[in-house]
């Protein structure tokens, strides 16, 4: 349950550490965003000497969620924390690898990029 | 820290009720490399066993490869037999052990197992076929003068999918032409359409299901680099394969 002023960790090796979610792409008025959703987020903090920086806005895809995710067999994915992997506008991940593991929601959404830069789909 | 993903499969109706759970944080996925975190831990749990038939049987995972979450088995559930005599249920009558005997014999020692599940054989069938689709699939490519072709079998590594098909191509136009000569030979040809990007992009991706094609601009292909992040994948040796080898 990604809201706008939620903080998410950054999966990937983009250079951004920690973002601040702003707005969710979708329908208008959308309140809340899962895995899957893009969001609009600006960076809290980023690593140093890296193409990003501190308070830029960039688009993000949430790749995890500690709110759980209910799959239709009956099986339930609850993360640790909420994390987002930074794309650019044409959904191109901005890094290179992507950190933990991830859902197979996310190839059905056609990030299947993000899919086959993950070490493990759960 | 960042993941421990917990996973919970619950049956639906009340019944006889084994419950099982197992620790996996030394069964984790030992070649994932890149995340850094030291343990998981998932809980599979069934509360009902919904089809389950024998009182005697212990639902349990064959915990060596069943829980590698890279491998398509990964949910499967098995009742042994072997685990039926070490039972906890010791009340069920003398006719009844009679009627499954009899069941055991009939059907083996596995009383239940996931309808989905393929033989080997057909396994092999799926991966031949994907295998020819595949080549067909560079041979367009490489048609269209895409560089640097490289078809890797990457089943072992990623449960998701089968076969990545890597191309360069030199400009965006030139992607436009290996994508949708690539959609029209799988439409006409296999009746498959892929998913993916519909517009030429630095990195195009074409996803048939089995067969995940990409296609990059040289300096993409570079910083994005998927041979290396696939490096443990087996090569496919390409008939045609002829062109020296690109690099930017």
């Amino acid at each position: 349950m990604i809201q706008p002023q939620t903080h998410l960790n950054v999966a990937d090796n983009s250079g951004a550490r920690e973002l601040m979610c702003i707005r969710i792409i979708g329908t208008s008025n959308r309140r809340y965003a899962y895995i899957g959703d893009v969001i609009v987020a600006v960076i809290k903090e980023a690593v140093p000497n890296t193409p990003l920086e501190r308070s830029e806005v960039i688009r993000a895809v949430i790749v995890r969620t500690c709110k759980e995710l209910k799959r239709n067999n009956g099986m339930i994915i609850q993360y640790d924390d909420n994390a987002a992997v930074v794309i650019d506008q044409e959904g191109n991940p901005k890094g290179t690898r992507i950190f933990g593991a991830i859902a197979r929601e996310l190839r059905q959404l056609n990030f299947t990029k993000i899919v086959s830069l993950a070490p493990e789909v759960l | 820290m960042i993941a421990s993903p917990l996973l919970s499969v619950a049956g639906a109706d009340a019944g006889v009720a084994p419950r099982f759970s197992v620790e996996l944080g030394q069964l984790g996925h030992p070649q994932s490399k890149y995340s850094p975190k030291p343990s998981k831990l998932f809980c599979f749990s069934n509360r009902n066993g919904h089809s389950l038939q024998h009182p005697k049987c212990f639902w349990r995972f064959p915990c060596n490869t069943t829980l590698n979450l890279t491998t398509r088995n990964s949910h499967l559930i098995y009742a042994y037999g072997k685990e039926a005599e070490d039972s906890f249920f010791s009340d069920a009558s003398k006719d009844t052990d009679d009627m499954y005997d009899d069941l055991f014999k009939k059907h083996g020692k596995v009383v239940f197992s996931r309808k989905d599940q393929k033989p080997v054989s057909a396994e092999v069938d799926d991966d031949a076929e994907s295998l020819s689709f595949a080549v067909e699939m560079a041979r367009v490519a490489s048609e269209v003068k895409a560089a640097d072709i490289k078809v890797l079998f990457v089943k072992p590594l990623v449960y998701w999918t089968r076969f990545f098909i890597i191309a360069t191509a030199f400009s965006r136009p030139q992607i436009d032409a290996i994508g949708s000569k690539i959609r029209d030979l799988a439409e006409k040809k296999y009746g498959k359409v892929p998913s993916g990007d519909l517009k030429p992009n630095s990195w195009t991706l074409l996803d048939f299901g089995d067969v995940v094609i990409h296609i990059f601009l040289p300096p993409q292909r570079d910083f994005y680099n998927l041979e290396e992040f696939y490096g443990n994948a087996t090569p496919i040796e390409l008939p045609f394969e002829n062109q020296p080898p690109f690099r930017a």
